[in-house]
Order: structure tokens, then sequence, then C-alpha cells
């Protein structure tokens, strides 16, 4: 798959080890991402969700 | 705590408001004209209201007058209410509003009489460019004024959305704006050829991801729980939503590009993570659609629901239908054709216009305390607007499948089945049925500017709404433990940088190669610099704005190859500033108009500019008398050259002084060429310009091809 890249990328010294970097920014940027949002205490998620409904003197109904 | 007494700001909600309307209109009436003009070209009325010169000042209207007002709309609104503090600055407030007001109406004026730089969506000449950077500036002091001094110690997921907002169209506008002036008006962009499309999808892409996108996501999260009453469905995934999409988006612009000259590991790239983009989006249609769970029974009854659960659809379809064209055998049919055309007004039309509408009616009646003036008449804008989509969209869909088809048609004996015109003159009815679409959902609109001004006269602006809360404490110790992301949540400069970092990383990973290493664009040694009376044809090319409806940019399959010649090499394109590739087949490409069997004689292109169908039956294309009548401006010659020089193209010194003796050489060749057919016109024409630079399209490959055999 990588070969259209090879002609250029050869000419950089380790290059072998750039795709590897990559694939590891990924992967952990997602990781931990998702562990800690999994990790989020319940009642802080229900704080955080409710901010915009919290009265903010513009209650009157319209419809 | 001592409560401390506020007011928040509406007067500037109702401003923006205003404005988001009233622009709404005009760049949707622009709209509709345009798509008028491809049913009658007898509507190209003067060359101030010719089709390439209208059709970018109602994409410019669309994007950053109508939603442009509606992201400040939404978000003075409720940035307000999740700070729980009034704007940083009501002078700011004010500047950024009359400001923006400001370029849109400078952009009405600067774009019909062709003054543009040749980019779709950045086409704003360098000084409104200046003066954008000037007010986004501001807005983003002012926003940030306002999240410092907030009593509300935690950020809500939209100010997120805001803030990346303002950081990634900050980066993007700077970079697409590099350009070197050669006038008080006019500029070449710094950038050339496959360097200056890349950066152009870089930024054309983004612009749809972070002013089309992001802002009104902020909005779906806030605005949507408001309507529906009820806190959205997870706020985890909002923040998983949040972080993939900006990670990702950025790296998405290339898939504009695929089977182009541009380097094929940056079209890779640009594929992948155009595909992946799928997740985030659809996590955040699902937040949205699902935060009204138990409350679908509503949404029969409210009208402002109903919007915005079309809207999230909308939002859904075309986020779904974004990864599949950017996949390369999908492209390959689609690009270029009225596909394209259909898919960003479902964006354009379901996703910004139906939220913009449900946040209106919803915000209208509150900041004027009272009832909306009629449900039924908002049921009525409903309805046109969505049947209005289905009208626009299917026939386009039909249209554009229908057009790559013919276009790719070869009979049993291996040649083309249909001409290029063929393909046009079928697509008529279709671009008939869409002008329906566009006027039913036009008239939506007006039915909203009545239902609003009726409201707005029952009821009384609340300029200042008063409110209370308790200050921020300003120390505050981390505790041992805390959550990661309460810091971040916390910190909205902090918020701002990482943002930054992570949409960086995309832009440089595939921009830096390209400029840097020379083997992405091997030079062709035929490729010359353009003479100076094609160099001033090419401008009129872009002034008139023939890349809106022609490509310069041959594919390498076999149906674009025999139809437009030889594909399009990186290399042709150095001395191309700015590139002129373009992004629809309205017209047939050009990239070899002055050579192979596609070249015509010069009396033929004078007389198809003057009425293109005496030449080509049936063709939708403008007349353009006005260029057989109208003298070229030579005195700007020198000043092109010099500029062109400064930014790298091989002009010897001093040429610029020779430059026009050259240029009336070349027209006065021209002119004897079209006397022998019997037309006399004078050589300084800006007709004969143009003729110069069509018959030099394509040329320099072909003059490569003659030395080769001659060797």
């Amino acid at each position: 798959m990588f070969k259209f890249i090879k002609q250029y990328a050869e000419k950089i010294d380790h290059v072998d080890i750039y795709p590897m970097i990559s694939l590891f920014i990924f992967f952990s940027f997602f990781i931990v991402l998702l562990v800690m949002v999994k990790k989020m205490k319940k009642e802080r998620v229900q704080l955080l969700s409710n901010l915009p409904l919290e009265n903010d003197g513009s209650t009157n109904s319209t419809l | 705590m001592q409560v401390e007494k506020f007011y928040y700001d509406n007067r500037i909600v109702k401003n923006f408001a205003y404005a988001t309307i009233l622009w709404g209109a005009v760049g949707m009436l622009a709209g509709l004209w345009v798509a008028l003009q491809l049913v009658f070209p007898q509507l190209n009325i003067t060359q101030y209201g010719s089709f390439g010169r209208l059709r970018p000042l109602h994409t410019n209207a669309v994007i950053f007058a109508f939603v442009g007002n509606g992201i400040f709309m939404g978000v003075y609104y409720s940035l307000q209410r999740l700070c729980k503090a009034r704007m940083f600055s009501d002078k700011l407030s004010y500047i950024h509003f009359w400001g923006w007001q400001l370029i849109i109406v400078a952009a009405a004026i600067t774009l019909p009489i062709g003054l543009t730089q040749g980019a779709e969506y950045a086409e704003l000449i360098w000084p409104i460019d200046l003066a954008i950077t000037i007010i986004w500036v501001v807005f983003g002091w002012n926003m940030f004024g306002t999240i410092i001094k907030r009593r509300e110690k935690h950020l809500y997921v939209a100010i997120w959305f805001y803030i990346a907002t303002f950081v990634t169209v900050a980066v993007l506008h700077i970079v697409r704006s590099g350009q070197l002036p050669y006038s008080w008006l006019q500029s070449y962009s710094w950038y050339s050829g496959v360097q200056d499309a890349l950066v152009q999808w870089w930024y054309g892409h983004n612009a749809v991801a972070f002013f089309l996108t992001t802002p009104y996501l902020g909005l779906m999260y806030y605005f949507l729980p408001k309507a529906a009453n009820r806190p959205v469905y997870s706020y985890r995934l909002s923040i998983i939503h949040f972080w993939s999409l900006i990670f990702l988006y950025i790296w998405a612009g290339p898939h504009h590009l695929l089977y182009t000259a541009l380097p094929n590991w940056a079209q890779s790239l640009g594929v992948v993570f155009s595909f992946m983009l799928i997740f985030p989006s659809w996590g955040g249609m699902i937040n949205g659609l699902l935060t009204l769970r138990g409350a679908w029974d509503r949404v029969r009854d409210d009208v402002i629901l109903k919007f915005m659960v079309v809207a999230v659809t909308a939002y859904g379809m075309a986020t779904f239908e974004g990864p599949m064209l950017s996949l390369k055998s999908v492209s390959a049919i689609s690009h270029y054709t009225d596909w394209i055309i259909a898919h960003v007004h479902v964006g354009a039309l379901g996703w910004n216009g139906m939220l913009t509408f449900g946040v209106l009616y919803w915000l209208i009646p509150r900041i004027f305390k009272t009832n909306l003036y009629s449900k039924k008449l908002a049921a009525n804008h409903f309805w046109l607007a969505t049947l209005g989509i289905l009208f626009y969209a299917i026939p386009m869909y039909w249209a554009g499948i229908q057009q790559s088809l013919m276009w790719k048609q070869f009979t049993e004996a291996g040649q083309l089945k249909y001409t290029f015109l063929e393909t046009v003159t079928y697509m008529k009815p279709f671009y008939a049925m869409r002008s329906l679409g566009g006027t039913l959902y036009l008239a939506g609109v007006f039915i909203m500017f009545y239902n609003i001004y009726k409201t707005v006269k029952q009821g009384k602006l609340v300029a200042n709404e008063e409110a209370e809360a308790a200050p921020l404490v300003k120390e505050y110790s981390k505790h041992k433990g805390e959550h990661w992301h309460r810091v971040i949540e916390r910190r909205p400069i902090q918020l701002m940088i990482i943002s930054l970092v992570v949409i960086l990383i995309g832009g440089i990973i595939e921009m830096v190669p390209t400029f840097m290493i020379k083997s992405n664009v091997p030079t062709i040694s035929s490729v010359k610099p353009y003479s100076p009376l094609e160099l001033q044809g090419r401008d009129i090319y872009v002034r008139e704005g023939c890349y809106v409806c022609h490509s310069q940019m041959i594919r390498p399959f076999r149906s674009e190859t025999e139809r437009y010649g030889e594909y399009s090499k990186a290399g042709e394109f150095v001395y191309d500033k700015p590139f002129l590739w373009g992004s629809k087949r309205t017209g047939p490409d050009l990239a070899r108009e002055g050579t192979g069997n596609l070249k015509k004689s010069d009396a033929w292109h004078f007389r198809h500019f003057r009425e293109p169908s005496s030449m080509s039956e049936g063709s939708v294309m403008p007349a353009y008398p006005f260029m057989l009548t109208q003298n070229l401006d030579t005195s700007s010659t020198a000043a092109k050259i010099n500029a062109m020089r400064s930014l790298g193209v091989p002009y010897e010194k001093g040429y610029e002084s020779q430059a026009n003796t050259d240029l009336m050489i070349q027209a006065n060749m021209i002119r004897s060429s079209l006397k022998t057919e019997g037309i006399e016109v004078p050589a300084n024409r800006e007709v004969i310009a143009l003729i110069a630079y069509m018959q030099r399209l394509g040329k320099d490959i072909t003059n490569n091809k003659t030395a080769t055999t001659n060797q």
C-alpha cells in the first residue's frame, strides 16, 4: 500500500519508524480519550449535561 | 456567597438574527438566480450579472453572510448564558457586528465588478481579507473575554466547539490568504499549481468543517436540549465527538483532488481520514437525535423540534455521503458533476438552514418576551423547506449520475458516444426542477420573514435581560485525583492551544512535504511562463469566474483522455497563480483547449465569446459581448510581471519594461488572424487577451513532444 510513498520516503533516514510513530500517536490518542471518558463520574456527567437547562431568566414558553 | 446581578445583552443577538434573515434571503435569491441562468442563459444580464461573477456571490453570501451571522447569533446568545455573564465588551460586540456586515457589503460590491482571487470560497480580495482578520480577532477577543470573566466554572461542550471554530478558522484564513498584492485591490497567490490546489482544498474543506459544521454542532448541543427541554443524550459521547472530529477533519481536504496531479500519498491520506470521519460525525448525529428519546411525541406538535430533527438528519446524510464520495472509485464518477452540488445543498439547506430556522423560531420570541405570532405559518415554512430540499436534491442526484454516465459512455466502435454539448442540453430539465426546489425553499424563508416580523411587532425587545449568579472563586486549588478533563474544562486558553495543536498536525503533515520535497512536483522543461498577453488573458479568465464551470485538470481515465487529450501532470502548473483546476464541469475541461483536435481558430473563439450559442447550439454559457468593446488595461502589466517574478516565476530582470511591447506584438498577430476571417477588431480589446490564453492552454506539453520527436 505504501509503494507510492516509498520513492520519496526512502531518502529520509530511519523512515520506517515514522508510520509506527503515527500509528502509536493515533492509537494512544483515542485509547486515552476513551478510557478517560469512561472513567468520568456519573454525577459530573449529569452536572455538565444539565448546564444549558439551568434557569437563565428566559423561561416563558412560546409554543 | 454574595449573588451578583447582571444583564445579558440581547440587542446584539437581535442584530445578528436580523442580519441572518436578511442575508439568508439575499444569498438564496442569488442562488435561485444563478440556477435559472443555467436554464435560461439570456438571464446573464450585463457583465455584472453573469454566472461566473454571481455564483461566487451566492456561495459567499450563504456561507459567510447567512451561516456566519447565524453562528454569531447563536454564539452570542448561548455563550452569555453558559458563562452566566454578559459579553465581555459591548463595544467589541458592536464593532464585530458592523464590521462583519461591512465585509459582506464589500463582498457584494467587489464580486460582481469582477474583483476576485479566483479561489473558491476565498474569492475576496486582499483588503477584505485583512478586514476579515481584524474582525475575527475582535470576535475571539470578545469571546475569550467573556469566558474568562464567567461565573460558571465548567465549560459546556458547545463552548469547546466555538473555541475550536475560532482558532481553526483563524489558521485557515491566514494560510489561504497568503498572497502578494500588485495593486491596491489585487494580488497573486503565494502558492502555485499543485501547492495552491492543496492549500485551497485544505482550506475549502475545512471551511465546511469549521465554519459550517463545528459552530453549528455547538449550536446543536445548546439549542436542541433547550428546545427539547432535556439534557443531551450522552455527554461522554459529546467529548469523544469533539476531539475525534477536530482531529480527523483537518486531514480530509485532498479528497477534493482525487485522480488529479496531486501526489498520490497526499490523496490517500485524504481518503483514509475522510472515511474515518463517518464515525465522529455519526456519533454526533446519534447524540443529537437520541436527545429526543422519550420525547418523540412532542416532535409531532413542536415545529421547532421538527426543524431541528430534519437538520440533524440532513447532517447525518451529508456526513455519510461525504466519506463515500471520498473513496477514489466513487470520486471517479462523482467529481465534476452535479452530484456534488446536490451533496453540498443537503448540507447547506438541510443542516445549516433548518437548524438556523429552528433557532430563530426558538430565540426571537424569547428575547422579545412574547409568543410566536403563528405556529401554523411556521409549520408551513417547515413543509415548504423540507419539500424544497427534496425537489432540489433528487433532480441533482439524478442529473449528476446521468451526466457522469454520459461522459464515460463509449460506442461499440470505441468512440465517445456523446459530445459534451449533448450532455449539457440533457441537464436542462433537471436544472429547471432544481430551480423549483429552490423557489419552494425561498418561499418558506419569506413566510418566516413575515412571521418573525409579526412576532417582533407584538413583543418588546428585552435588550438587557436580568440574571443572577454567584461569582467564580478565583483561588482554586487542584485536589488530588481530580479528573483530567476537569482541568481542561476550566481553562479555555489551554483548550484553545490543545485544539490548535490537534488541527495543525494534519495540515503540516500534508502540506510541508509537498512544499519541501522537490520530487513531489516533477518539473517539465518545456513548461514556460505565460507571455504578458496570456497572463492578462488568464486574469480575465479569473475575473469572469470561468473556473466556476470549466476545469483544467484531465484525470487519467480513457473517457477523459479521449475527450480532452493527455492527462494533466503536476509539472504543468508551476507558474499557475492561482491554480485553475476547477471543481465542476458545467462546461468542458479546457486544460488542452489550445492543442490537438480541441484547437479552434481565433475567429471561432471570438464568435463564441460574442454569442456562445451561435457556435454551440444549446450552450448555456453566458455571452461576453462587453469584452469585444472593453480595452485591456495594460497599465498593470509591469506590476504583474514584477509580482510574478518575486513569487518565483522566471521572467528576466527588466522584462517588465518590455512586456507591453511583446504584448502588443502578440495581440496584433491575433488581430490579423481575425482579419483574415473577416473580423475587424482593434488589438487592444480584452477578448484578444482571452483568445491568447485559450490558445496557450495545453501547449507546453505538445511542445515537449515535438522536442522529443525532433531528437
